[in-house]
């Protein structure tokens, strides 16, 4: 499945309305910065190699992610930097067995509407991306024509560099990378969690085994949700939780002791007890997992996860700089 | 007036839960309610959104304003819940916020109303008895949430208390009105469901194209006013 996604729709979830948004938005957002775009520009999540598509002008393009590998023409392009296109090009995903969603970002971001503050697209509701659904064959997706100066120095870049050689029929792209691996910690089957507000709930062998026994990703898993499939929780209480708000990275569990990772399209309320909350700079890896992969969770607190997700969005901000310097 | 139990809890890097007790109760509503215009009123550096719900309300932020900020306290979960530990000692003398009262017509007409004849013979009462029910209580809006501008309704006569379906159906439409044990509520979206299908507004419970996408909001005022099928018609067409 292939959606169009943003950083998500952050404005409304007290009318009920999930934030969906790129599942790995560490990818989405390399992919940006890569051909100069905002980092809340509108990308395409591929969900493994399905896909296919034409470029019918020139483009600069980047694509981040596990799950598939761009090939162009018996050409394989590399991940994690600016592609300039040629206008014509057939470009297919192959499968690359290492995660399951790729971004594909283009110049000026693509061109759907903003609807609620966002392009992302709203599934269980039917609006935002492309038509409110997941991208189809047959459908024709275009660029804001609205670029940022970056943007335009990556262009202005190929440009120049292309009239020189005077020859252009194959992708061309610089070869230094933008990788995503030196954000995120070498074992990526390893989740950092901090403990969730119900943790007391369940007995001590359960908290143990939940913080040291393999949990496996279930088949029944997409945008909304992962069932972990390992040791069923046992409960010290057995108090009601009254519904109250969750949010992507909560694992609640369900009546029978089962566990469940939310995910960008969870709903923004529920009613089950909150054992643990991933640290949101560990949902990139969540993002990345299938059906039958075995993660391990480490506890850390929240203080821990707070100082994580301000060093990302600092690298990821010295990494827009660089790409700036680059071009300049 | 009011406080007993007040918690702050973290929900995520990026939210704090503010917890007024554990029990669905009208004062809780309330006390969750001012808080959350309070803080609309005077946010603090970096606050984004909230999600009210039955007895807690969830402040959303950016923990890269909250910490560049000058609230005092270490780290952004101890900056964020100082504030609104300070914010919350004036819900003690403002008054209460009202919601809005908000009059949802509904067709009970049998072609809209699937197990209105199963409620009734549930309930050993007439159908028209259910309709009277079910239109005559006055409902308040708790909290919305599960999908789009869902409204989770409190005050429905427990007479009609009615299990769910013992299988759900695969496609419930928008607007459909509907009874889960001891709640009532109204479908916006086309959705799967396993509640027991009582009726249907003609009204867009969720419009993302309005500046309020959906209809109610918590601490809203709800009455059914039972229509017929020319009125649906008519105000389906208008």
């Amino acid at each position: 499945m292939s959606t169009i996604q943003d950083l998500g729709r952050h404005r409304y979830l007290s009318q009920g309305v999930p934030v969906s948004g790129a599942m790995d938005a560490l990818s989405a957002q390399i992919a940006n910065i890569a051909v100069g775009n905002p980092d809340n520009a509108a990308v395409i999540e591929f969900t493994y190699a399905d896909a296919e598509f034409i470029a019918e002008t020139d483009l600069l393009i980047a694509y981040v992610g596990g799950g598939a590998i761009f090939q162009s023409g018996g050409q394989i392009l590399p991940p994690e930097r600016p592609l300039f296109v040629p206008s014509g090009a057939i470009i297919k995903l192959i499968n690359n067995p290492s995660g399951s969603r790729t971004y594909l970002a283009v110049a000026g971001g693509w061109d759907v509407p903003e609807i609620l503050g966002s392009k992302s697209t709203c599934l269980v509701a039917g609006f935002g991306g492309l038509e409110g659904r997941a991208l189809k064959s047959g459908d024709m997706l275009i660029n804001m024509q609205e670029t940022t100066s970056n943007t335009q120095k990556i262009l202005h870049y190929f440009e120049e560099k292309l009239q020189k050689i005077s020859k252009k029929y194959k992708v061309d792209y610089p070869g230094w990378s933008l990788p995503r691996q030196v954000h995120l910690p070498a074992d990526g089957k390893i989740i950092r969690v901090v403990p969730g507000n119900e943790l007391g709930w369940f007995n001590g062998r359960s908290i143990a085994g939940f913080l040291s026994a393999p949990y496996i990703i279930g088949r029944q898993s997409n945008r909304m949700g992962y069932h972990l499939e390992g040791a069923a929780m046992e409960r010290l209480k057995n108090d009601e939780l009254l519904s109250t708000a969750v949010t992507p990275g909560t694992i609640q569990v369900t009546g029978s002791g089962s566990m469940v990772l939310l995910m960008a399209d969870c709903q923004t309320t529920g009613g089950y007890p909150r054992i643990a909350q991933v640290a949101a700079v560990d949902m990139p890896l969540c993002a990345q997992l299938k059906p039958g992969d075995a993660i391990y969770f480490k506890d850390i607190t929240r203080r821990e996860a707070e100082m994580l997700y301000i060093e990302r969005e600092q690298q990821l901000h010295k990494l827009t700089i660089a790409v700036q310097s680059k071009f300049s | 007036m009011p406080h007993k139990a007040f918690k702050i809890y973290y929900l995520s890097e990026t939210a704090v839960t503010v917890e007024f007790g554990q029990q669905i109760a009208e004062d809780l509503l309330s006390e969750v309610n001012h808080l959350n215009q309070l803080l609309h009123e005077q946010p603090f550096t970096g606050f984004e959104t909230t999600v009210p719900a039955y007895s807690t309300l969830t402040v959303f932020y950016d923990p890269v304003a909250v910490i560049k900020s000058d609230l005092p306290g270490v780290g952004c979960f101890a900056k964020v819940s100082g504030y609104l530990n300070a914010l919350k000692q004036q819900v003690k003398t403002a008054a209460p916020v009202a919601g809005d009262r908000v009059v949802i017509p509904v067709c009970y007409d049998a072609a809209f109303a699937p197990d209105l004849a199963e409620v009734a013979d549930l309930h050993q009462v007439s159908i028209a008895e259910v309709i009277r029910l079910h239109s005559e209580a006055v409902y308040k809006v708790y909290m919305i949430g599960f999908i789009p501008g869902f409204a989770y309704l409190g005050g429905m006569d427990s007479r009609l208390a009615t299990p769910r379906k013992a299988t759900p159906r695969k496609r419930v439409p928008a607007g459909a009105v509907g009874i889960a044990g001891q709640q009532t509520g109204v479908y916006p979206i086309d959705t799967p469901g396993g509640w027991q299908i009582i009726g249907q507004t003609p009204l867009k419970m969720f419009d993302r194209d309005r500046g309020q996408p959906s209809l109610l909001k918590a601490g809203d005022i709800v009455v059914f006013k039972a229509i017929d099928i020319q009125e649906f018609n008519e105000l389906s067409a208008g």
